[in-house]
């Protein structure tokens, strides 16, 4: 949700949004550096790290994902973008991998690799999909070509 | 939009399922021993297999099962945390009581989840960092029990040359002077020989001397389950180390044994033979826990391979040189059956059929669903090696719908009257198996 043009929206969720949603994509793109780094180097220091980013950053997620929840799908409804709508799907298919890379980073030593590799850069893929969607959209370039559907 | 919400509700569902199921076994321990046991193919998962069961304890008046023709009673209990046994001269039996150290520091969000449900079976119960004596009571019965040496620092072996009494705590070898007789030692202990002590992911330095008292052997069992703590810190672990009693000088005997937590002469040869815990978490049936003859300066493998030359993909860098070298363990015993006592006997009170062979107690999975181990096996020997299947002496430690757990074998020895001692580290207690007398 962007936080522009949006009326009765609560402040305080605007601000917790604001506030949380940027720690878990910091998290998963310091996993993924970890990862490759580990991967080249295989150092256990870095993959440790890297599990424990993972698992930081899901953990800082759980809170900005359920307000966009609510934002997109109940209190701005009416108001939500296909943009917001798709963004929060990208977010909620980049937590699952991110779950997924969460139990692959319990696995001993080396054999995390290569699947931590792959499934980091898709949680970072992922996100960066909705943040360019969300940025052209409400930048007002007509990506796609396709009006918003109706939503009632 | 519904089809959407149904998609990914169905991806969610596939991530819990993904994660919850983990395979069951394929082999049966018998299955698995012997000296070439079947090996499936290694396999990575979400969550390894896991079953433990939890703590109950031992009622009053039950007891774990035995083999037709033997009995069994409870000697002593009430122990805090009860792990090797030892038997002095004048017929006393030593009871070290210990746990480990507790100083393996959480690195990993894994070992905050795993490290709580693997305790959940009284496995992680505290220990007593002492020695007990139990002194056989004429009437028959318990036996009495006097506090022998305290303030240890998690020991597990225990050996005695001439009037030295050395026990290995998780962090070197101390000495004692030993008077026979005596019921207490009150003098300091002296600093004999440091053994590695960083981390002490596997903290039991079993100890065993030379039949002619001039070497000490101390089984050093690994930092990590397969290098996931680095290589620096397995510095002369994972192996036998030699020890020189005269001056305490020690080199490393072999190399490659994960987790030799048991260590024997066999009498007719004269060769040391070693238990030994293989890795966990590549499948429920890999990788069988041995037990082998300990050549000098033989390479069993860990952690580059197992049984030879199965390569662990786990392990970076990997080390071709060695694996070429690694030496294939004589006997398997099953998958994850945990074995961390060993006896080897020519002669016991038992019945003949378990005269010549090894006492292994098999102190019971958690890497495994259904459960393994979790009894003490016989694997009889035949001119210096074991032949035929693992036979169960002692059962009954857990119930049968492997949800509760009333004990757990480590420790054996035989009394001087011939007849097997048990420590129990989960009942706290030590059994005495006999001939059924009828």
């Amino acid at each position: 949700m962007n936080s522009r043009a949006a009326p009765r929206r609560s402040a305080v969720a605007i601000a917790i949004y604001g506030l949380l949603n940027p720690i878990p994509f910091g998290c998963f793109v310091a996993a993924l550096i970890f990862d490759i780094i580990y991967a080249c180097t295989g150092v256990v220091m870095w993959g440790k790290g890297a599990a424990w980013l993972i698992v930081i950053g899901l953990l800082f997620a759980i809170v900005p994902r359920l307000v966009n929840l609510v934002q997109v799908w109940i209190t701005s409804r009416r108001i939500a973008r296909r943009a917001d709508r798709i963004d929060f799907w990208l977010n909620l298919l980049a937590i699952v991998v991110a779950i997924f890379n969460a139990f692959v980073h319990s696995r001993d030593a080396y054999g995390i690799v290569p699947a931590s590799v792959w499934l980091s850069i898709c949680t970072v893929l992922l996100l960066c999909i909705a943040h360019v969607l969300m940025a052209l959209q409400y930048a007002g370039v007509p990506y796609v070509a396709v009006e918003d559907d109706v939503h009632e | 939009m519904n089809k959407t919400i149904q998609s990914g509700a169905l991806a969610l569902a596939f991530v819990f399922v993904g994660a919850g199921c983990a395979d069951k076994a394929s082999f049966t321990p018998a299955q698995q021993a012997g000296e070439a046991p079947p090996l499936p193919k290694a396999e990575n998962f979400l969550v390894p297999p896991m079953q433990v069961p939890d703590k109950a304890g031992w009622k009053d008046g039950q007891t774990p099962k035995v083999a037709a023709g033997l009995a069994i009673e409870k000697i002593a209990s009430d122990l805090k945390h009860p792990r090797q046994l030892y038997v002095l001269p004048n017929d006393d039996v030593l009871v070290v009581e210990a746990n480990s150290p507790g100083t393996e520091p959480v690195t990993t969000p894994k070992q905050l989840i795993a490290g709580k449900y693997k305790d959940s079976s009284g496995k992680g119960g505290k220990g007593g960092n002492r020695i007990t004596l139990l002194r056989r009571n004429p009437a028959g019965g318990a036996w009495e029990k006097h506090v022998f040496i305290e303030h240890l620092n998690s020991p597990f072996g225990v050996q005695l040359i001439g009037d030295t009494l050395y026990v290995a705590n998780t962090d070197g070898i101390v000495s004692f002077p030993y008077v026979t007789g005596e019921t207490r030692i009150t003098a300091p202990p002296t600093n004999f020989a440091d053994l590695p002590n960083t981390i002490n992911h596997h903290w039991t330095k079993a100890l065993l001397a030379s039949p002619d008292g001039s070497k000490l052997y101390v089984g050093v069992g690994s930092n990590s389950n397969i290098t996931e703590n680095g290589l620096a810190v397995e510095y002369r672990r994972a192996d036998v180390l030699e020890v020189d009693v005269a001056t305490g000088a020690s080199r490393i005997y072999a190399a490659g044994l994960r987790n030799p937590t048991g260590l024997q002469w066999e009498p007719t040869t004269g060769k040391l033979w070693a238990i030994v815990n293989e890795r966990d978490e590549i499948g429920a049936d890999l990788v069988p826990d041995y037990l082998t003859s300990v050549q000098e300066g033989g390479f069993y493998g860990w952690p580059y391979s197992y049984y030879g030359q199965h390569v662990d993909t786990r392990v970076k860098p990997q080390r071709p040189d060695l694996v070429a070298k690694a030496i294939k363990p004589d006997y398997a015993i099953g998958s994850h059956v945990a074995p961390l006592g060993l006896l080897i006997s020519t002669d016991n009170a038992l019945p003949a059929r378990y005269h010549y062979g090894a006492f292994i107690s098999e102190h019971g999975s958690w890497d495994r669903s259904p459960l393994s181990g979790y009894r003490v096996a016989f694997v009889a020997f035949d001119q210096g090696k074991p032949v035929g299947k693992p036979e169960p002496i002692v059962t009954g430690f857990h119930s049968d719908d492997e949800k509760h757990l009333y004990g757990a074998p480590v420790g054996v020895v035989l009394d001087k009257q011939g007849a097997l001692l048990v420590a129990d580290d989960v009942g706290d207690a030590v059994w005495r198996v006999t001939a059924a007398t009828h």
